[in-house]
């Protein structure tokens, strides 16, 4: 493909100065009193979530503040281990050791219960092509609780009753 | 043009490391604002912020504000310049009709970030910016060498004004803890170290950080909501050239034309207005801007200082919050004249001017005319 | 809801958009659009009341441009504003320029939206948009490699490709329809004078042939990075008749905002369950339509013009703003509905999948569909357009701007508030 005519005339007179922006100078406050909550809930093993009593709409990770009301939402609830794939994507990342491009699959997990949904993995090496929307998941805990993220290791894929349920009903019919 | 009233306002007290997180300060102030006009979320139709990047430290720092300054599901827009230039947009918004209830906050930190850094960003990047001599403070600086120069003001009624600027501070609630200095004097302000001659530390605002919301509203609206708004009768808005070279540093022409256009709109006249609260970096920025809006004779504009009405809240030395601090202007002015600026009231006060810039030396200046009563 | 002074656009300018403008640096592409502008509207810089512009701030290092860019923008003591909402920018410039005639303050405004990507580092820009966030997880125990692995796939192609998996399950479309919808944008591009990518010979498979860079989307269906300004001239409809030969009214916008897709604020949940649920563009478009005294959309509005960086998103927008019944868009591409000579020709210019000069994009889509309405446009449609629209989003596909455009002026009630 010939060159664009803007490649060509670059001009020799123009001068380029570089920039950069200090962003290593920044410092970046946040407000932890609602993760506190949440990272002493995984320590007991607990799934913590937060709901606004304006909208009932839980948030898990909590959220400080609930746009809808304009309120902080301060009304905690217990929420069950198992959550859904809200939807998905593919991120690729080259192996160490064999140094090919492996697709690792990363999903927007929404907990049982709760109205938003956060990031997580699914375990390693599970293929990408498996994963679709609403695919029901479970908390895989790690073995010793910390009271940190990293206390939820990924979520395990469980077994999907809907297709059961669909089976038996049409047999029933 | 139609009235448009302030309804609501307030002000996070600024602070040099506010212990908050820079959402729940945004909350703070629209909450806070929300509650002064006794408002619900739901009666805001639109939501005007002043915030930007660079001050964030983050790029689209807008889209996670949404739920923080009751933006949800609403008409949202950004102005990336100073508060009261949000102002502005709010108020086409509703004189547009398309609304009837606007949200305009201001929001940074300070203390998060590097501001002077920021400034550098705002040069030129291929002449100015790599020759690195202009910054806040060399400009700052310049302004006033220029000024003290042209018109023979001495080193120290430069320094006066500053002092008056520190001590009226100490009467605003809403300042900044370390910027209250009842007892500031003239000598002491002289005493401290150069930032860049005749600029010297104690000439140059601190930086705190803060949010600041107002809520505005059509006339009839607003006299539903409240029986004394403040009213917004002119606004004007104008921009000069950026080059040093092509500028008259000791006035300000574009303050000029801003608020020509604003005193025309209102119908007023420069010596109808009983307090100006108006956006400089320095206090000889404060006269100079003060001289361009007609109130005061060119040279002489530091008697407009010492009869307290020009800044009776101690202006951006109470406590520089960048974006905010023009609408602190407007919030200083619609209490002088609803009468609720406790220690530093000025009385009689029937119409003010508040104003917000950027840029270098005030490159660009915004000016409200407020007026009281119904 | 009717607004006080009925706004009216005149002309609307590009400048020529490359990879790389290293002829010219960032004020001189900016005024080369304002150039085209003010000329083909045959007016005077000094006829300008007013100035609003806007970019992408963190891309290109340089914070408020407009400072040192006021010459070369006809800003020159005039009013002047700074709009800028991230992807967006161009289209809250163009509201913001709407507002200012429409409050009858300002009688000429000039709308600029303008990016010198090749200036900047795009990708740095967009990884600071959760850097705050980036930087605490790993002290709450967030993996650091993890964060790399999840927050890689967050960034702008991310959102688009978790909303492209979840539009995908949703109508059903396949991968073809995603690339038949590239195919049809670049082909249009090769058409019009200013644009980036120009393909004229693409094919469904040459497009289906190139590697994933996230899935489902491969690099052949991403938008490029490009420099470059647009520019609009607004003003009222009384000066309108008497300036532009068809003078295109501004009847309904709206910009609503609903709360962040696959990220938060402050790490926490993210409200939109369902990135391509879009609530917010169902509201802007409900309240433009409104305005504009559009009942159906589908069958009211002729021409359109949609902010799509990735196909996927050009299929959901064109359902969302009421132009399709839900899950039908990729259909109609096939079916060649929304062709050149079609019956609801959508993106002739290329769209954004073919230029994207980030904080003039969403001003392009105004812009083009105000010159379909005019005839003056690049790739013009065989039929006559009387109504257009023009549609942006930008955020964490949180913050949606929707023009209405028409040759005739908005139906105006009396009484109004």
């Amino acid at each position: 493909m010939p060159l664009p005519d803007y490649e060509k005339k670059q001009y020799k007179v123009t001068r380029t100065m570089p920039g950069a922006w200090y962003l290593s100078n920044y410092k970046y406050k946040f407000n932890l009193s609602r993760m506190r909550i949440m990272l002493r809930g995984f320590k007991e093993g607990k799934i913590l979530g937060v709901k606004c009593r304006g909208c009932n709409h839980v948030s898990f990770p909590p959220k400080l503040i609930c746009g809808r009301c304009l309120v902080m939402p301060d009304q905690w609830v217990t929420l069950p281990d198992t959550g859904s794939v809200a939807t998905g994507s593919g991120s690729p990342r080259t192996d160490q050791e064999t140094g090919e491009i492996v697709i690792d699959p990363v999903i927007l997990v929404r907990q049982d219960g709760a109205d938003t949904v956060w990031i997580h993995n699914l375990p390693e090496n599970y293929s990408f092509h498996d994963v679709y929307i609403g695919m029901p998941i479970k908390v895989h805990w790690a073995e010793e609780l910390k009271g940190l993220w990293s206390d939820i290791e990924y979520y395990d894929p469980i077994e999907d009753m809907g297709d059961k349920i669909n089976k038996e009903e049409l047999a029933k019919k | 043009m139609e009235r448009i009233g302030i309804v609501g306002y307030h002000q996070v007290r600024p602070e040099l490391d506010l212990q908050m997180s820079p959402y729940e300060c945004i909350f703070t102030a629209v909450r806070g604002a929300l509650d002064h006009a006794g408002l619900k979320r739901k009666d805001i139709t639109t939501v005007i912020s002043a915030t930007n990047d660079y001050y964030d430290g983050k790029t689209i720092s807008n889209c996670f504000k949404v739920s923080a300054g009751g933006a949800y599901m609403k008409d949202e827009s950004k102005v990336e310049m100073d508060g009261a230039h949000a102002a502005q947009y709010a108020m086409f918004r509703i004189l547009s009709q398309n609304h009837k209830l606007a949200m305009v906050y201001g929001f940074s930190m300070p203390s998060c970030m590097p501001f002077e850094c920021t400034r550098i960003l705002e040069l030129d990047p291929t002449f100015d910016r790599p020759i690195s001599l202009m910054n806040s403070y060399s400009t700052c600086g310049m302004q006033m060498r220029a000024y003290m120069k042209k018109y023979g003001v001495s080193e120290e009624q430069i320094a006066e004004a500053t002092a008056t600027n520190w001590k009226n501070a100490a009467k605003n609630p809403l300042a900044l803890q370390e910027a209250q200095k009842a007892d500031m004097t003239a000598a002491e302000v002289l005493k401290s170290d150069y930032l860049a001659s005749p600029l010297r530390e104690l000439m140059y605002p601190l930086l705190g950080d803060g949010c600041t919301a107002l809520i505005l509203a059509p006339e009839k609206q607003a006299l539903k909501i409240t029986d004394n708004p403040v009213w917004i009768t002119g606004v004007g808005n104008c921009q000069e050239t950026y080059y040093f070279g092509e500028r008259d540093l000791t006035t300000s022409l574009s303050m000029e034309k801003a608020s020509e256009a604003a005193y025309k709109m209102a119908g007023v006249k420069p010596s109808d207005i009983d307090v100006a609260e108006l956006f400089g970096y320095t206090a000889c920025e404060d006269i100079i801007l003060a001289e361009s809006a007609g109130l005061a004779e060119k040279g002489k504009g530091d008697s407009l200082v010492a009869k307290g009405c020009l800044n009776p809240s101690g202006g951006a030395t109470s406590g520089m919050t960048p974006c905010a601090t023009g609408l602190n202007r407007i919030i200083e002015a619609v209490k002088q004249l609803k009468g609720e600026a406790e220690e530093h009231q000025v009385s009689g006060v029937k119409k003010a001017i508040a104003s917000g810039q950027i840029g270098f030396c005030a490159q660009n200046n915004i000016i409200y005319v407020l007026e009281g009563g119904n | 809801m009717c607004a006080k002074v009925q706004p009216a656009v005149i002309s609307a300018g590009f400048c020529e958009h490359a990879s790389k403008r290293s002829d010219v640096n960032m004020a001189e592409l900016v005024n080369e659009a304002v150039e085209d502008t003010i000329t083909k509207a045959g007016i005077e810089w000094k006829d300008i009341d007013c100035v609003i512009n806007g970019n992408m701030p963190a891309f290109e290092g340089a914070n408020i441009p407009e400072l040192w860019m006021t010459d070369h923008m006809a800003s020159k003591n005039k009013p002047f504003l700074r709009v800028t909402t991230g992807g967006t920018t161009g289209g809250s410039v163009t509201i913001a320029g709407y507002y200012a005639i429409a409050s009858g303050m300002y009688e000429t405004v000039l709308a600029i939206g303008f990016e010198q990507q090749s200036c900047g580092d795009t990708s740095m820009g967009l990884a600071s948009v959760a850097l705050g966030e980036f930087s605490i997880m790993p002290e709450l125990g967030y993996e650091y490699n993890k964060i790399v692995s999840n927050m890689g796939a967050g960034a702008a192609i991310g959102i688009a490709s978790y909303q492209a998996m979840s539009y995908m399950r949703r109508s059903r479309a396949t991968e073809e329809d995603l690339a038949r919808v590239v195919v049809q944008n670049r082909r249009n591009a090769a058409k019009n004078w200013y644009t980036h990518l120009k393909m004229p010979t693409v094919t469904i498979e040459d497009v289906l042939d190139t590697p994933y860079i996230s899935f489902p989307l491969r690099y052949g269906m991403v938008c490029p990075a490009t420099d470059g300004a647009c520019a609009m001239l607004f003003t009222t409809e009384e000066k309108a008749r008497q300036i532009a030969d068809i003078p295109v009214y501004v009847n309904g916008v709206g910009s609503y905002s609903n709360e962040s897709a696959v990220l938060a604020a402050d790490c926490a949940g993210a409200g939109q369950v369902d990135p391509s649920e879009q609530l917010g563009a169902m509201k802007s478009a409900e309240v433009a339509y409104g305005q504009a005294g559009i009942s159906f959309p589908n069958k009211e509005i002729d021409y359109a013009e949609v902010y799509a960086p990735f196909p996927n998103q050009e299929l959901m927008w064109v359902e969302r703003v009421g132009l399709f019944e839900e899950n039908t868009a990729a259909e109609a591409y096939e079916q060649g509905i929304t062709a050149l000579n079609g019956e609801l020709p959508i993106n002739c210019s290329g769209g954004v999948n073919s230029t994207n000069a980030i904080g003039a994009s969403a001003m392009e889509r105004p812009a083009e569909a105000a010159l379909q309405i005019m005839g003056k446009a690049g790739n013009q449609v065989p039929k006559t357009v009387h109504t257009a629209l023009g549609h942006g989003w930008g955020g964490a596909v949180n913050l949606i701007t929707h023009l209405v455009m028409s040759d005739e002026p908005q139906r105006k009630f009396k009484g109004g508030r």
